[in-house]
């Protein structure tokens, strides 16, 4: 049994959904409530894969909302991740992917330091950020999007914002590795890092985000944790492509501007319907076949057999993990998301 | 990308942060332990005297209860000793005035032999609270009290819910009569953890985080006597909004 962890992405959503699903006492309620509100298993959820196989999850729910860490409520936000991490393990799930902020707070809050959760011991190699899948899925739709706007990628100029994340860096070291770039520019806050990271790819130009933006031809916005940043369409090229990598996916409702096509990076669609009716509430176009690389990541090592926690820690994503992904993802009948053509 | 613009710059632990320098000794900590101290020896009290209570109105159960009820005098004493290892005095005057009102409800349920609201007063809240509010004290605990207060918590974890099994086993005729005493019961929950909202934050306690252990604790005791997650989460979040 694999286990999806996720969230809400605002509070008035979190309140528009537990109205729907019939939760007055979730619905009614302000953020204090729910900062203490416990995680709950609200889906159950089958996968068949494009093999035949078929197999069970569940979803778990933490309650964690982003108006939590705007708040600096930064103590609840831990604790509505390791709740969810420890109620996974005691379902017995046996690979869960940490969904939309859940990786990111575990990584930032460093909660691997705290691995009690009252009696559990939350074992890591049941969890998984599902961050090798997101990076595949992301290069590939860099890929299909050069051929649905008939953009050469070796004569183009591909940005990655936030290229020194776990996610970034191993976009980058895959590029590197696959594709022939006009020029990859390396967009992040730390100049160190993004020093190594230039030194381990060999190539790559290290630009700040308001000179690396005007000259893009293709941005990769993987940056989770940038400050502020607003995108003004005026100073982006013609054509652009904009991989929204990010959480939630906002680009694409506030950025509107001819020849300008964002992508909802990450993002993969399935063969087969998935039985589950929780995605209905996340803002896709077909619930049912839409969803984040991530969560899949959980069922590829699931129909695998690979309870382990595949994706985890910072920049150990392999071209090696990142090509087994791929070749798992295509084997169950998972693609890349594009828009309609 | 708005929403995503929020996480502090550089990674911050909040692991080390509980227990850097903790002081036992101010006036402040001291008076509000003097009351939540008190709290917890009346509590563990008081469950001696219900699962003896218990005993009497399940003489096929009595002696298992007894046990039970034992094992809950042991982990009184064990708090009277966290008290005077500080040489703070419980305030238990204040501490009986506290538990008052559910104390009244479980003996007027006791009286007309309702065995239900008995255990869901005695072995699914008081319990449940009481584990919430040890698991949370823990890591904010000086170092006698923390050993105490482990062993108290590993007790609780050991022994089968002798409650929460017997309303399982019975799910179908006492449900609705859980419900009530859900409905009854569970406000003056949240009532008293106001009361004492300051001296928990006194003793760096996290009101937040025990309200969320307890809906853990108790959501999964509800879940195991056999009610469905939209049941469970209606039931252990009742009145919280109003408190």
């Amino acid at each position: 049994m694999f286990g999806l962890i996720g969230h809400l992405t605002s509070l008035a959503h979190a309140k528009r959904v537990a109205d729907k699903l019939g939760y007055p006492e979730y619905a009614d309620s302000d953020l204090e409530f729910w900062c203490m509100a416990p995680p709950q298993v609200v889906d159950e959820i089958t996968v068949t894969s494009i093999t035949g196989q078929k197999i069970h999850g569940q979803y778990v729910e933490s309650c964690f909302l982003p108006e939590m860490l705007a708040g600096g409520r930064f103590k609840a936000a831990c604790r509505k991740i390791l709740n969810a991490m420890a109620l996974a393990q005691r379902r017995g799930l046996s690979i869960t992917a940490l969904g939309g902020f859940s990786s990111i707070i575990f990584e930032n809050f460093r909660l691997d330091s705290l691995r009690r959760v009252r009696n559990i011991d939350l074992e890591v190699r049941r969890f998984t950020t599902g961050n090798t899948h997101t990076a595949y899925i992301i290069c590939q739709q860099l890929q299909l999007a050069a051929q649905r706007y008939v953009m050469d990628l070796a004569a183009a100029t591909v940005a990655v914002i936030g290229a020194t994340g776990d996610i970034g860096s191993a976009i980058c070291q895959w590029l590197a590795a696959h594709t022939q770039l006009g020029k990859l520019l390396l967009v992040a806050r730390d100049r160190q890092r993004l020093e190594e990271l230039q030194a381990n790819l060999k190539q790559g130009e290290i630009s700040s985000l308001e000179a690396a933006l005007p000259r893009a031809d293709f941005i990769v916005w993987v940056a989770s944790m940038s400050q502020g940043v607003v995108l003004d369409p005026q100073v982006l090229r013609d054509p652009c492509v904009i991989i929204d990598g990010g959480y939630p996916k906002n680009i694409a409702s506030t950025l509107q501007r001819q020849g300008v096509y964002v992508i909802d990076g990450g993002m993969v669609e399935h063969s087969l319907d998935i039985e589950w009716n929780i995605m209905q509430f996340l803002n896709v176009a077909n619930p049912a076949r839409q969803l984040f690389a991530c969560f899949a990541e959980s069922m590829l090592l699931e129909f695998e057999g690979l309870h382990t926690n595949f994706s985890w820690g910072r920049n150990l994503i392999t071209l090696e993990k990142l090509d087994l992904i791929g070749q798992l993802s295509r084997k169950h009948g998972f693609r890349p998301l594009m828009p309609e053509a | 990308m708005a929403q995503a613009n929020v996480l502090p710059n550089s990674p911050q632990s909040l692991a080390g942060e509980a227990r850097t320098a903790l002081d036992y000794s101010s006036t402040v900590y001291r008076q509000a332990y003097s009351r939540i101290n008190g709290i917890v020896i009346e509590g563990e009290q008081e469950a001696n005297d219900n699962y003896l209570k218990l005993a009497e109105m399940l003489p096929e159960a009595a002696e298992e209860l007894r046990k039970l009820a034992k094992m809950e005098l042991r982990h009184m004493k064990g708090f009277q000793s966290c008290g005077k290892n500080l040489q703070v005095e419980p305030d238990m005057e204040f501490a009986r005035a506290f538990f008052a009102p559910l104390r009244n409800n479980f003996q007027k349920a006791a009286a007309v032999g309702d065995l239900v609201t008995c255990f869901v007063i005695q072995s699914l809240i008081i319990e449940c609270f009481a584990i919430a509010a040890y698991n949370i004290y823990i890591p904010v605990a000086d170092e006698f009290a923390r050993k105490i207060t482990e062993g108290v918590v590993k007790d609780e974890y050991l022994h089968l819910n002798f409650g929460e099994r017997w309303l399982g086993e019975h799910f179908s005729e006492v449900k609705a009569q859980i419900e009530a005493a859900n409905a009854q019961n569970l406000p003056l929950v949240w009532q008293m953890l106001q009361q004492v909202d300051k001296d928990v934050e006194s003793i760096y306690m996290d009101r937040e985080a025990i309200v969320e252990d307890f809906m853990i604790a108790y959501g999964e005791a509800l879940a195991n006597i056999g009610f469905s997650t939209r049941e469970v989460m209606r039931l252990s979040a009742q009145g919280l909004r109003a408190a």
